[in-house]
């Protein structure tokens, strides 16, 4: 077979015309995707303040140390988001359930427990319009490439109560998951084209570990600390694999109840991701940097509602993205505040808790709003 | 109790019902930013040499089994009609349930003749002219034999073609042959016009209207009182043509025509050439011998099939009739045909179709409909000869992770 003239690759003529991209966030096509935050309701309130304690987030083993008996909880978080590109503002809305989990003691000391969250989340999609010469004659053209998936994180975890003072937590995290990819390019409808379609599955496999240790010095005080070693994230889809290096994950933790009623908690958060900078350079990606994350909050439970206490919170939290934006850095902030209202005579929680924010990469910058309702049984 | 459970319950719900689960795909982005790291490529391949065989076979739908008649005048196809009438019948029957016959009464009183035109050119007023041929003319006669009997002395009538509507007009009954003379009608029928010009007529095959004779007869006495219009068709209806097709020239391709012709391509492809996701545009192109002959003014359709089976003339075609190619083309048409053959090169590329031969069949939509007919050089046909020019989107390479 004879070639005439090869093969041409066809110009881009015009300067890209108009952009639309729809994701978890809009910052979730970067690097390894956008980076979730394993925590409840109850600690979104406080800014996550709490939830290396918090028996319903999935920060530290040792946190399931605070169920006694049997427990279950799951989280739904609806999230409205606007981005600012410079070029325009546009509104997104998405909805996700972000964790759930079960928990049963064994015996007055030891607790096991099953949870899984969002590690990884890979949803997004862009669309941008172009103009091709693919003949000698231009033809307008609309790209489209969307990935639906993400990686989750499925905890097996036990936790010990070792004295009145002292816990420990072990946990074993799976990550697993896929994502499917498709790209499209669509012609006119009178165009001599037709539409070009291909679709791609990535699976992602990994395994880590987490420590957990709380201690309480004193009364009314407790500390907490956990350290969670990832091995490597494995990523393969039909035409490619890769084995990016994932961090070490550390928090520290105090949680100080201050007055009657009145807690205060911080959570301290520090994630190597630069170890993963060279995978992903090598894959094609910007790389990636190590981030640190501080959440503070407050639990105030005096006021009564309906004839019972009603826990109001409030917090705040700052955290470093890994993933670059360009050459840009990401990172997020947001200001949180939510409501407990128990049910079925103490034997559940349902908790409220809405949070805004931003996040901002040079000159990106997106601001959201995420409303968390979760609902926690301990019959 | 009750009370606290059921309005948490609600904001639950409420918060469920504003958000959805559905993501809302409404917010500009930049790029590169905020983009995917590869773009989708576009690229273009002209293949010279994708003909790797290649023959023409004619007689798909013969002459006698075309929709319609043509008469033409045209410098590049010549054609008079033929036509043979069944004798008029010697009787009717009256009343069916006494199987009260009538006689008819010879010569009838009038004849009309109906024809349905098919296709006329308005611009240059053709008129038809009748011609009283042999009652037993030799059917399987040329045109150029044919021309003895298109003389001025064998004129029965002259009509002009409307410019709407079907041709109804009283003709002389001395063109019926006496019953003891056969009482066969045989017409020849040719068209004279301002300039060279064209038209077709229904031929009554293939479920089209027949030519007519309308005959308007009344009894033999003693029952000369009782009148009655007996129509007959003619059982033959066909036309001679010049030139009169054939087998293709060397070199050539024919497509089209009547009787009508096909082309069969054998394509020798890249695999780049056979992907069923990556092809966005695939054109034949076939280089005209000579300019597309057809009814003036008139366009038609090349099609392209891909095949099941290659059995040469008898292949058999590829059922489904979505996975075809098609171009329009026009009278007088000259330079290249270009067939978009993008779906049944993707079918080809696909699981359900990898086992099909590489083997396209080229035919004229609705062949017998129209006497258009497209000659096209051959892989012999050097700089002329088919080539397949492939538009493609490069795979796609997504990047792990």
């Amino acid at each position: 077979m004879r070639y005439c003239a090869g093969l041409l690759i066809v110009a881009v003529v015009a300067a890209r015309a108009s952009d639309l991209v729809a994701q978890e966030s809009v910052f979730g096509i970067r690097g390894l995707g956008f980076l979730d935050r394993p925590v409840s309701a109850r600690s979104a309130g406080m800014g996550g303040g709490e939830a290396i304690f918090d028996g319903s987030s999935a920060l530290s083993p040792a946190s399931l140390a605070a169920w006694h008996g049997l427990a279950g909880w799951a989280v739904a978080a609806g999230s409205q988001r606007s981005v600012d590109v410079g070029t325009g503002t546009t509104s997104l809305t998405s909805m996700r359930f972000p964790i759930f989990g079960f928990a049963a003691s064994i015996g007055s000391r030891l607790v096991v427990g099953i949870s899984a969250s969002d590690y990884l989340n890979r949803n997004w999609d862009v669309q941008r319009t172009d103009t091709v010469t693919p003949r000698d004659s231009a033809v307008p053209v609309t790209d489209r490439t969307r990935s639906i998936g993400g990686v989750t994180d499925i905890r097996f975890a036990a936790a010990y109560r070792v004295s009145s003072r002292i816990a420990l937590g072990v946990g074993l995290h799976v990550l697993s998951g896929a994502a499917t990819t498709a790209v499209e390019r669509d012609f006119p409808n009178d165009s001599a084209y037709s539409t070009f379609a291909q679709v791609s599955e990535t699976d992602y496999h990994g395994l880590g570990v987490s420590l957990g240790l709380f201690v309480t010095p004193v009364p009314r005080v407790l500390f907490g600390a956990s350290a969670r070693f990832n091995g490597r994230l494995s990523a393969q889809n039909p035409s490619a694999s890769a084995r990016v290096r994932l961090p070490t994950e550390l928090g520290v933790g105090i949680y100080l109840a201050a007055l009657d009623g009145v807690t205060v908690a911080s959570t301290v958060t520090h994630a190597n991701w630069s170890v993963a900078a060279a995978d992903l350079q090598a894959a094609g990606q910007a790389p990636s940097r190590d981030v640190w994350g501080v959440a503070i909050g407050v639990d105030v439970a005096l006021l009564k509602m309906f004839g019972q206490v009603t826990p109001v919170r409030a917090g705040y939290r700052w955290r470093q993205l890994p993933f670059l934006v360009g050459t840009d850095a990401l990172s997020e902030h947001g200001i949180s505040g939510g409501i407990s209202f128990g049910m079925a005579g103490g034997r559940a929680n349902l908790d409220v808790a809405l949070e805004g924010g931003s996040r901002t990469a040079g000159a990106l910058t997106e601001r959201f709003t995420t409303m968390l309702v979760g609902i926690s049984i301990f019959p | 109790m009750a009370r606290t459970f059921v309005w948490p319950s609600l904001l639950f719900a409420a918060l469920v019902a504003v958000t959805g689960c559905a993501e809302k795909i409404t917010t500009p982005g930049r790029c590169p930013a905020l983009c995917s790291n590869n773009d989708v490529q576009l690229a273009d391949t002209l293949l010279t040499t994708a003909d790797s065989a290649d023959a023409t076979a004619r007689g798909y739908v013969l002459m006698n089994e075309a929709t319609f008649l043509a008469a033409s005048s045209l410098d590049s196809l010549r054609s008079v009609v033929l036509l043979r009438f069944s004798p008029l019948d010697s009787f009717w029957v009256q009343s069916a349930t006494a199987a009260d016959t009538v006689l008819v009464a010879s010569p009838p009183d009038s004849v009309l003749c109906v024809l349905q035109v098919g296709f006329r050119d308005t611009t240059v007023h053709p008129r038809l002219v009748f011609y009283r041929l042999p009652a037993r003319f030799d059917t399987t006669m040329t045109y150029a034999q044919a021309q003895a009997f298109f003389a001025d002395s064998l004129v029965v009538d002259t009509a002009a073609v409307p410019d709407t509507g079907n041709m109804t007009f009283r003709m002389p009954t001395t063109l019926v042959a006496a019953p003891a003379d056969s009482g066969v009608v045989s017409l020849g029928i040719k068209v004279i016009a301002d300039a060279p010009t064209a038209v077709g007529l229904a031929s009554g095959h293939s479920g089209s209207t027949s030519p007519a004779l309308s005959y308007f007869v009344h009894g033999q006495a003693p029952r000369d009182t009782l009148k009655r219009s007996l129509s007959v068709a003619p059982t033959f209806a066909a036309f001679a043509q010049a030139p009169a097709p054939g087998a293709a020239p060397p070199g050539e391709l024919a497509i089209g025509g009547v009787p009508s012709a096909h082309t069969i391509l054998h394509l020798a492809l890249p695999k780049v050439a056979v992907d069923s996701a990556g092809i966005v545009r695939a054109t034949l192109i076939l280089t005209l011998v000579r300019p597309v002959v057809a009814f003036p003014h008139d366009s038609f359709y090349v099609q392209a099939y891909a095949l099941l089976r290659d059995h040469g003339p008898k292949s058999v075609l590829y059922p489904d009739t979505s996975v075809t190619g098609v171009a329009k083309v026009n009278d007088g048409q000259a330079g290249t045909v270009q067939v978009d053959i993008a779906r049944i090169l993707r079918l080809w590329g696909r699981t359900a179709g990898d086992s099909l031969p590489h083997v396209i069949e080229l035919v004229v939509y609705g062949e017998g409909n129209h006497f258009g007919e497209v000659d096209v050089k051959g892989r012999s046909g050097g700089v002329g000869a088919p080539q397949l020019r492939v538009t493609y989107v490069k795979r796609y390479e997504y990047g792990v992770p």
